[in-house]
């Protein structure tokens, strides 16, 4: 008798949308994974589709979906229901989002003092969406000791109107009438040194402190002088008490707060994962984080078991069937070789490469992207994993997030709607299909 | 152009050969100038493997180059020792090694005073438990690890303090000749380029695989034979030894552990031009599969990234061409140095150039050098380089591993402020060598201080010293100069990773990749003009990229 109807491997976006859809629907599911995913590193908003040139998500969407081969060629209707699905999943949990995928996408601020263009943003992250008024400032402040969000440097290149995206088509700037850079020495803290954002975000979870805190900034601010604006702030601003340090925060300060998101560990993307976490184990999901899956145990074109290797020994999960959401090339769902091919390591499953054998593209970070980058698991449209002449290659198996084939997430901008909608499709198959398989299949994988 | 400056020796290139002899004329007593026409160290000095050589690598087929590099060895613990990591260093035998080398190697060592040691095999698999089970020998030789760009700052730290100069992006443009002389040579700065005419009594060109090129400036012909040797990185030290083979020179043969990494090294492929050359894959495929042979696990390691340097052989009179190597050159030509007076054979008598050698020669190099031009201008002082210690060597020690960490320590520990990780360097430390260097480039820090040389490759420091120095310098630094210093440095870090890229470092690669796309935004910088309003056509691959293969 198997221990879980599926398990999910993997606890990025697509693993846990796929785990929270089939808690939902009554299913016994773990998720395995070796350890935390895309979730820490990224900004915590959710990005649809913003390939170069769309106005909106919906835009980008429409555009992406006629790609033939791109994931969202078979996904895009899933795309809209999905996001607005998860989105009441994540509130539940104290996690609200801003914007939707119709408006325009807005460039806002980033802690080099670049631009990105997004349209789906954590509350805390949303004031950057909203068009600047002729009249309004921004004010970069950053704290004292904190080696990752240099104010002086991020207002210096905000300053230019063309980092922002010059003027609209209708001759309004996309950018402040002025950036100014801040620096506050915080209480307590003043004189330490190597701040980490998570020290930081801890330290803004104390009701107490924070209310000194935000007395601190919003003083500095008044000696500025009067006027409308916005400042933005390192996303650091609480985590388990994110939503009261946030409310804390516009209840104190004179301009409109916003976080700007850094580099990793990602604290808005920290708390979207806890805020998965917890939507899971409310709908009586189990996640084990820190468990590699080593290897799996089939029968024929089932899976049968998923065998991680845990602290003292290896855990077998007994399973109907196995969303496998092991990541990208960063996640390490899929690994490079040195003869430039690439190889998906536990199932062995053919990976489509367009860029095999070839070197990446001369500049790091060329507009038209990598080839590599649209590699991954070619499936058909219920997300079973096909072979390069089309057949399924296993039938209680569904690919997940950035490891399909044909999307690319870093030019396009497309990872989290893929990992959201194509989570939640796999759960429906499974639910469609009737994860657990008849009886006697079951007994004969039980010996393999 | 206004002034012509008047100086008694020009010395063209800031590698150590010209870091070596600007030192060394200065000792004795003549004003100076070097220029370099990127940063110290930027040519062949900082791009090897970092082997201090014992000798042993030379002495069944080159007994001068062995006896050269042990007397220089032992002088370089001397004066350099906070540049040096007393490593050791072992030659083995593997089975693809043949037996009668390792029979001669030993009392080849003696017969060049290179001290070697036989230790039985079991020992050596003690120390260094990674290397293969399967070699046969083992001599143990005083092989260790070079730093050179502290060394190159040592030696011109030393100029300076005798009153002779050194410009780093200064570039030799012209040169004039009157009579029999080089009268006047036009620098210019690479910086501000503003052009200055240096007036010298002697120019040396210690320029090394471009010493043709500056000869040709002077109308003297010098037939360079670049030789571009590869190098892999790993981001662990699978040995604290170097580790030779024990056979004729030849691919992948050495590893050297550098700090917190280890150098396989290297290949040999003669090239035309030395600022034109890349790496092939079938290099990297080279070194993997010879270095495999001493390490069986190497395959299995983390790869940082690729690198080529290319070295200054030069060869008066080419042997006939062989069916090994066709073009008569490579590996056959002596590593041993050549002084070449320009003054009878090409009618230059004010000119010196110094060509072929080895870092760990380079002092003897510049003496030889020196002595040359000190007899032409009548100089009688003797060369004291070998005697004096070279300034910043802290207390005669060498250096060692944990170095870095106890001066974080010292510093603070956990509250000093770590802009690279990876390597340990501190905000304090960083802005000490803006200080000193400022304006400089990202990449000239990370030779200083060895900024963003760790697994991430820079991923998680560059932004950060760039901040660092955006904060410093807001008065005089436009916010695009900010973005220029931010993005060469990336796309240098990555230049080395593309050609190793897959297993974890393709993984790391992917990493960055999404933080300064996804999260940092540096499309919108790349592009200098935003990211909204691409015309689409241009912006957006075709839908043929996506077909299903």
């Amino acid at each position: 008798m198997p221990s879980s109807d599926v398990v999910v491997v993997g606890a990025g976006l697509a693993g846990m949308t796929a785990a929270i859809a089939l808690a939902d629907a009554g299913a016994r599911v773990d998720v395995v994974a070796r350890g935390h995913a895309a979730t820490h590193w990224m900004s915590g908003g959710l990005d649809v589709a913003a390939p170069r040139g769309s106005v909106s998500s919906a835009n980008g969407l429409a555009r992406l979906a006629s790609y033939p081969g791109h994931p969202y060629a078979f996904l895009h209707r899933d795309v809209r229901p999905a996001i607005d699905w998860l989105r009441a999943i994540l509130a539940t949990e104290g996690l609200t989002f801003a914007g939707d995928l119709d408006q325009p996408l807005r460039t806002v601020p980033t802690s080099i003092g670049a631009t990105r263009r997004a349209s789906l943003l954590p509350t805390a992250q949303a004031g950057a969406l909203e068009p600047w008024k002729p009249d309004e400032r921004l004010v970069v402040c950053g704290i004292a000791g904190f080696k990752d969000f240099w104010p002086g440097a991020i207002a210096a290149s905000l300053e230019r109107p063309w980092v922002w995206g010059g003027t609209t088509d209708a001759g309004d700037r996309r950018s402040p009438a002025a950036v100014e850079a801040l620096v506050v020495e915080l209480p307590g803290i003043a004189g330490r040194r190597n701040l980490t954002a998570l020290h930081l975000a801890r330290v803004f979870d104390d009701p107490a402190w924070r209310v000194e805190a935000f007395g601190v900034i919003a003083a500095a601010l008044r000696r500025r002088g009067p006027g409308p604006g916005r400042i933005a702030l390192p996303a650091v601003l609480g985590l388990a008490d994110h939503g009261a340090a946030f409310d804390d925060a516009v209840r104190a300060l004179p301009l409109i707060p916003f976080e700007v998101p850094l580099i990793s560990p990602s604290v808005p993307g920290l708390r979207l994962f806890e805020a998965l976490r917890a939507g899971l184990r409310r709908r009586g999901g189990r996640i084990s984080v820190g468990e590699e899956v080593v290897r799996v145990e089939t029968a024929g074109r089932r899976v049968t078991a998923v065998v991680a290797a845990a602290a003292a020994r290896d855990r077998v999960f007994r399973t109907s069937g196995v969303v496998l959401a092991t990541g990208g090339i960063a996640g390490g769902g899929l690994i490079g070789r040195a003869d430039g091919t690439l190889v998906e390591p536990l199932l062995g499953l053919p990976v489509e490469n367009p860029g095999a054998g070839e070197w990446l593209a001369p500049d790091p970070f060329d507009p038209a992207g990598h080839r590599l980058e649209a590699a991954g698991i070619r499936t058909d449209a219920a997300l079973h994993p096909v072979d390069g002449r089309g057949r399924v290659a296993f039938a209680n198996v569904a690919i997940a997030g950035s490891l399909l084939a044909g999307q690319r997430y870093l030019t396009e901008r497309c990872g989290d709607g893929v990992a959201v909608a194509s989570g939640r499709r796999a759960a429906a198959i499974f639910a469609l299909e009737g994860a657990r398989p008849p009886t006697e299949r079951v007994k004969a994988g039980a010996g393999a | 152009m206004t002034a012509v400056e008047a100086v008694d020796v020009l010395i063209i290139g800031g590698g150590a050969t010209g870091a070596g002899i600007v030192r060394d004329l200065a000792r004795r007593g003549l004003r100076c100038l070097l220029v370099e026409k990127a940063d110290f160290g930027t040519g062949t000095s900082g791009r090897y493997h970092g082997l201090l050589h014992s000798g042993g690598r030379y002495v069944a087929e080159d007994a001068a180059a062995a006896v050269e590099c042990i007397a220089e060895n032992i002088i370089l613990r001397r004066i350099a020792p906070a540049c040096i990591e007393d490593t050791g260093g072992w030659f083995v035998s593997t089975p693809d090694d043949p037996e009668d080398y390792a029979d001669g190697f030993a009392a080849a060592c003696v017969a060049c005073v290179v001290p070697v040691d036989e230790v039985p095999v079991a020992e050596l698999l003690r120390r260094e438990p990674a290397l293969n089970p399967q070699i046969r020998r083992a001599f143990r030789v005083p092989d260790a690890s070079l730093e050179p760009w502290q060394l190159i700052e040592a030696n011109v730290a030393d100029a300076r303090a005798h009153g002779s100069e050194v410009r780093p992006y200064h570039r030799v443009v012209a040169m004039e000749r009157v009579g029999d002389e080089i009268a006047t040579v036009d620098v210019v700065d690479e910086r501000s380029g503003t052009v200055t005419r240096i007036a010298p009594r002697a120019v040396v060109s210690a320029s090394g695989a471009w010493a043709g090129i500056v000869a040709r400036m002077a109308g003297v012909e010098l037939a360079m034979s670049p030789g571009k040797g590869t190098m892999l990185i790993f981001n662990q030290r699978m040995t604290d030894t170097v580790v030779n083979r024990c056979h004729p020179p030849d691919d992948g043969d050495i590893m050297v552990p550098v700090h917190s990494v280890a150098i396989l090294g290297t290949t040999e492929v003669t090239i035309d031009d030395p600022d034109d050359y890349g790496i092939g894959r079938d290099e990297v495929e080279l070194l993997m599969e010879e270095g495999t042979k001493l390490f069986p696990d190497l395959r299995r390691m983390r790869l940082l990234r690729a690198y080529a340097g290319v070295r200054p052989l030069y060869q008066r009179d080419p042997p006939p061409a062989s069916a090994d190597d066709p073009s008569g050159v490579g590996r056959g030509i002596s590593r041993s140095h050549v002084v070449l007076d320009h003054g009878a054979p090409d009618g230059v008598d004010n000119f010196v150039s110094i060509v072929g050698g080895k870092l760990t020669t380079y002092r003897l190099m510049a003496e030889e050098t020196a002595d040359v031009v000190c007899a032409k201008l009548g100089v009688t002082e003797r060369c004291t380089t070998a005697d004096e210690v070279l300034p910043d060597q802290g207390d005669g020690r060498t250096y060692w591993l944990g170095h870095r960490l106890a001066e974080h320590e010292a510093e603070g520990g956990g509250d000093a402020d770590l802009i690279c990780e990876c390597e340990m360097v501190t905000r304090s430390a960083l802005d000490g060598f803006l200080d000193e260097r400022w304006p400089c480039s990202l990449d000239d820090v990370r030779r200083g201080t060895r900024l963003g040389m760790g697994p991430c490759q820079g991923g998680f420091c560059t932004f950060r010293a760039a901040g660092v120095i955006a904060e410093r310098a807001s008065a005089s630094l436009p916010p695009e100069a900010v973005d220029r210093i931010l993005l060469d440095f990336l796309a240098e870090r990555y230049r080395g990773t593309r050609p190793i890229a897959w297993g974890r470092q393709l993984q790391e690669l992917w990493l960055v990749a999404g933080l300064y796309t996804g999260v940092l935004g540096i499309g919108a910088l790349a592009d200098g003009a935003g990211e909204v309003d691409e015309p689409l056509a241009a912006a957006q691959p075709g839908a043929a990229d996506h077909a299903v293969v």
